[in-house]
């Protein structure tokens, strides 16, 4: 990437740019992983290979996804390195319980236990559309996916989650 | 036409798919249209439950490269083959994450939200800006706000009656209110975010859409939710849009 002045991205605008997206990585990464402490781990990491690999990001505008990409990289390579196992649900949310109901808002609280419920394959593209603001394509793109299967699972994990938090789904289309 | 079935389908994948055909659908649809107001406030809690806010006092510069942080900061210890990495690049990514470390601290104070809900969050700073008047803003004070956004407002987009420069996610932005038909509508000027689609939002009351602009950026454009229904919001935000003209 390049800088105004047409030389290597600085120091000072990295540091702007990790700044600005930092906040949403490390919620995307804790939506991914259910785990505060791995998600911080990983964003970690991610802006350590972002650091040394800034030179391949040409364009300053396509950041957020590019360094998305490293923190869905990053978080694989810490599932094969960790060999983590599955773990019941219940035990996530009450190891994670203080941020998950950090707002004192009891339906907020029950909001996020229920995602945390949610099948990873129905929870990650349902993150990326909602917290990071992607389309339908970009999610794709990201996920590797067709268009249609992105919005089945869009469909499917919004259909699930209602479910969960006991809103009213009669009027769902099955 | 579509059917209420594929309606609902669609829009429980996208909530804020601005396709025209849901568009028209939604209008002449009274149960889809109240499903999908339905709809839209489950997003909004769901957005805001996904905006967790990491914990306090994480210092990952400090505490990873052995700086002095605060004293529960969380202390993420170097893997071994890091320990491999040359002494050179170690100590540019401990100064880059030291920057992080100290700015984190910024930012846990003002967490980062989505682009919605900055613009909704921002309203709530400057309530006075909703009052219906046909008093519009001086022509030179509206020059001054809108300086350096290489834009001017035509007379045809209604009377602009409140113009200010605000602080908005690290960057100056016009903040505008313009008096319409269905009363005052905030217009909010983000020649620095960008955004792929237009993106509805119903949120803490207010009712909008986030609109692309090509080479210039978004246009954010709310109303109070009383004021109409979103269809209406996205009918006054495309007219502010082709009432803009771009100079530069």
């Amino acid at each position: 990437m390049k800088d105004d002045a047409g030389g290597n991205l600085n120091r000072a605008r990295f540091q702007a740019i990790c700044q600005s997206l930092r906040p949403d990585l490390v919620r995307f990464a804790f939506w991914l992983s259910r785990d505060q402490a791995l998600a911080e781990d990983v964003v970690q990491e991610t802006m350590l290979r972002a650091w040394k690999a800034r030179d391949s990001l040409k364009d300053e505008t396509a950041a957020k996804p590019w360094f998305l990409t490293i923190v869905r990289r990053e978080y694989a390579r810490s599932f094969e390195r960790k060999r983590l196992v599955t773990v019941d649900v219940d035990e996530l949310i009450a190891k994670e319980e203080p941020m998950l109901a950090a707002s004192q808002d009891q339906e907020l609280a029950e909001l996020r236990a229920a995602l945390f419920k949610l099948p990873e394959e129905y929870r990650e593209p349902l993150v990326l559309q909602v917290l990071m603001g992607y389309s339908t394509a970009e999610i794709a793109a990201e996920l590797n996916l067709s268009s249609a299967a992105v919005l089945t699972r869009l469909f499917r994990g919004r259909k699930q989650l209602r479910a969960l938090c006991g809103e009213d789904t009669s009027l769902d289309p099955e | 036409m579509i059917n209420c079935a594929e309606y609902r389908r669609a829009v429980l994948a996208d909530p804020r798919d601005a396709d025209a055909e849901l568009a028209r659908h939604r209008e002449s649809c009274a149960e889809c249209s109240a499903y999908t107001e339905r709809l839209l406030r489950f997003e909004g809690k769901l957005a805001r439950a996904m905006r967790v806010s990491p914990r306090d006092a994480v210092a990952p510069g400090g505490a990873a490269f052995g700086g002095a942080g605060p004293a529960d900061a969380v202390v993420i210890p170097l893997r071994p083959r890091r320990q491999r990495v040359p002494r050179r690049w170690l100590a540019m990514a401990a100064s880059v994450l030291l920057g992080l470390g100290i700015a984190g601290g910024l930012w846990l104070a003002a967490p980062h939200t989505s682009l919605a809900a900055a613009v909704v969050a921002h309203m709530a700073g400057e309530p006075q800006a909703w009052a219906r008047t046909n008093l519009p803003v001086p022509a030179p004070e509206l020059d001054f706000v809108l300086r350096n956004t290489h834009m001017r407002l035509r007379p045809d987009a209604g009377i602009v009656s409140y113009a200010q420069s605000c602080a908005f996610r690290g960057y100056r932005v016009p903040h505008l209110v313009v008096q319409t038909g269905m009363g005052p509508v905030t217009v909010m000027v983000l020649v620095h975010e960008s955004v792929s689609k237009p993106a509805p939002f119903d949120e803490e009351g207010y009712r909008g859409v986030i609109l692309p602009v090509s080479g210039h950026g978004s246009l954010a454009v709310l109303a109070k939710d009383q004021s109409g229904d979103l269809a209406s919001v996205e009918k006054i935000a495309a007219q502010v849009r082709a009432a803009i003209e771009w100079t530069g």
